[in-house]
């Protein structure tokens, strides 16, 4: 990770790469080894435990969705005194990237727990964007962590889509049709819902709703403490303000495509009605009921 | 326009990548590339252009250029040379408007002689959700061609053939390739816009075994006089060489992820037969013991 190949190519900036094809890109890092989180060759190794740190399966994990704020609310999360602070670390976040095709088994287990040092009283937290939308991750996730409390940040589809393509918009991907198809697939809550379902109880599976976190961060914040075990009257300071949402300005659709994708995702949003309680459409502009 | 021979040998043994960017150089794109020119090709006499008759849907890699190749073998079915047999038209309308413009387009791309059928095959459409709508819209009468195979059998060919087409070997690339196997829920979301006896199922292996009376099944699907091709041609367009590795364990975790909806994929489908899926009914060897 730290080659000397790999010191030139960090110094080259941003906007460097990007001049390339992000297809182009990833086919130099698969072909130098020069791979970097979500390759399916990266297989990055663990920082050693500080002194008095213990490593383990994550206490919590924070399972997407993409473009839905998990990242915001982790920062949140961790700002408590009992959660370990500053680990939303891309390299643990890829972990189970490779595992849907390798054998997955003790080592696979061991190396994974690797990634959660914390002090002893401290709790930490596994955090994934795609954990929730690669299906395979569930599975695998609660074999090397069984214990751990699920969260899970929901957001409107539409705009958590429409976000999302302006975040990548420029990848340039080779294939826009695949790339589409996951972006909206992502925002298939219902589906990836059952599938976490049958790998977690109901119990161990708090679903939030992005935008009521961010309506109410303090109260929102202090239901996923008591769902974590930690003293809930805490409040993290100070409340930063979510980094996915309305501040980036892309292209929006006309009104009849925007009705498309309304109609697209109607039949999961109604289904969440049933799978997640306290689930409230209102809250989500483009699937609010109607006066 | 076609590069000449020596520019083309060159252009075959650069990673895809590479040869893509050198081809966009040249405004030469696939259609499923952004930058491709969807103008219609001119019509020639006695044509005329409409909706597809018929358009199959999917599954990649599951044998969709060999029954195409045998339903073009029909004397009732036109095809017009240079014209891709996947379209890809309404790929690109996940986000952008589609209206009457991009109909009469899309319509443009389907050119017949008095008294014959057309269509295409795009495979990719299976897994795009927002495709069926406008499919519906495009073509309201169109049949829906669907041939589905072993969905572990047909991720790892699938998975196999966007790599060595150039895909970048991440997580992203592999999850596109699962979700291709979700039969069941991509048909549930087509039998939305399509009415049953609209939609055709064929199973890749039943073809295999015995094509002919499955090739009656699809011409008579179609509107097609009974006829008998000269010879059934082998299957073309056979991904050889080395398939991606394969963890026997990971395999079964996959097998188990499909299971579900390839138990449903038979109830919507009663020709289904789920003893030609030895991944399903539980023929995939894990390695670690497990059932």
């Amino acid at each position: 990770m730290s080659s000397p190949a790999r010191r030139v190519l960090d110094a080259v900036p941003h906007r460097v790469h990007r001049l390339l094809p992000s297809a182009l890109r990833a086919d130099l890092r698969h072909r130098t080894g020069l791979t970097v989180p979500g390759d399916l060759a990266y297989r990055p190794v663990p920082p050693p435990p500080a002194p008095g740190e213990r490593t383990g399966p994550p206490d919590f994990a924070v399972l997407g969705a993409a473009d839905a704020g998990s990242r915001w609310w982790l920062t949140l999360v961790a700002d408590h005194p009992d959660v370990t602070p500053g680990h939303a670390s891309p390299d643990a976040a890829h972990y189970f990237a490779p595992f849907c095709t390798e054998a997955f088994g003790p080592a696979e287990v061991a190396a994974f727990h690797a990634w959660f040092p914390r002090r002893p009283g401290r709790i930490i937290g596994f955090w994934s964007p795609d954990g929730l939308a690669h299906p395979w991750v569930p599975p695998l996730l609660a074999r090397a962590a069984p214990r751990a409390q699920v969260l899970v940040l929901l957001r409107d589809p539409v705009e958590r889509l429409l976000d999302g393509l302006v975040r990548t918009a420029e990848e340039r991907p080779a294939h826009p049709g695949s790339y589409l198809s996951d972006a909206v697939d992502r925002g298939c809550y219902a589906d990836q819902l059952e599938r976490l379902a049958e790998w977690y109880p109901a119990d161990q599976i708090q679903v939030l709703q992005y935008e009521r976190c961010v309506a109410d961060p303090v109260g929102s914040l202090a239901r996923t403490y008591e769902f974590l075990g930690v003293d809930a009257g805490c409040r993290a300071r100070p409340l930063d303000p979510p980094t996915a949402g309305s501040d980036r300005t892309g292209h929006r659709p006309d009104p009849a495509t925007l009705d498309r994708l309304r109609e697209l995702y109607a039949a999961d949003v109604a289904r969440l009605e049933d799978l997640v309680p306290g689930f409230d459409p209102a809250l989500w502009p483009n699937f609010a009921p109607r006066p | 326009m076609r590069p000449p021979p020596l520019v083309r040998r060159v252009l075959r043994g650069l990673p895809p990548p590479a040869r893509s960017v050198l081809l966009h150089a040249r405004g030469d794109y696939a259609p499923w590339e952004v930058g491709f020119d969807f103008t219609p090709p001119a019509l020639l006499a006695g044509e005329r252009v409409g909706p597809p008759d018929f358009v199959g849907v999917g599954a990649q890699k599951g044998g969709t250029s060999w029954w195409f190749e045998l339903i073009l073998e029909h004397p009732g079915v036109y095809e017009r040379a240079g014209i891709p047999k996947e379209r890809h038209y309404l790929s690109q309308f996940c986000v952008e408007p589609f209206g009457p413009d991009q109909v009469a387009t899309y319509h443009g791309w389907f050119p017949r002689t008095e008294g014959t059928v057309t269509g295409e095959w795009t495979p990719d459409y299976l897994s795009y959700p927002w495709v069926a709508p406008l499919l519906a819209e495009a073509a309201p009468d169109a049949r829906i061609l669907l041939l589905v195979r072993d969905p572990v059998e047909r991720f790892r060919s699938g998975l196999t053939f966007r790599f060595r087409m150039g895909a970048p070997h991440t997580s992203a690339s592999v999850a596109d390739a699962v979700r291709q196997g979700f039969y069941a829920r991509h048909l549930r979301r087509l039998l939305e816009y399509f009415p049953t006896e609209q939609v055709l199922v064929l199973q890749y292996e039943q073809c295999r075994a015995d094509p002919s009376p499955e090739l009656a099944r699809t011409y008579a699907f179609l509107g097609l006089d009974p006829f008998e091709p000269e010879e059934i041609r082998r299957e073309v367009n056979v991904s050889g060489g080395e398939k991606v590795p394969f963890d026997p364990e990971a395999a079964g975790r996959l097998a188990d992820l499909y299971r579900a909806d390839a138990l449903e994929l038979a109830h919507l489908v009663p020709s289904l037969d789920l003893a030609l899926w030895p991944s399903i009914v539980g023929g995939v060897d894990r390695g670690d013991g497990g059932s």
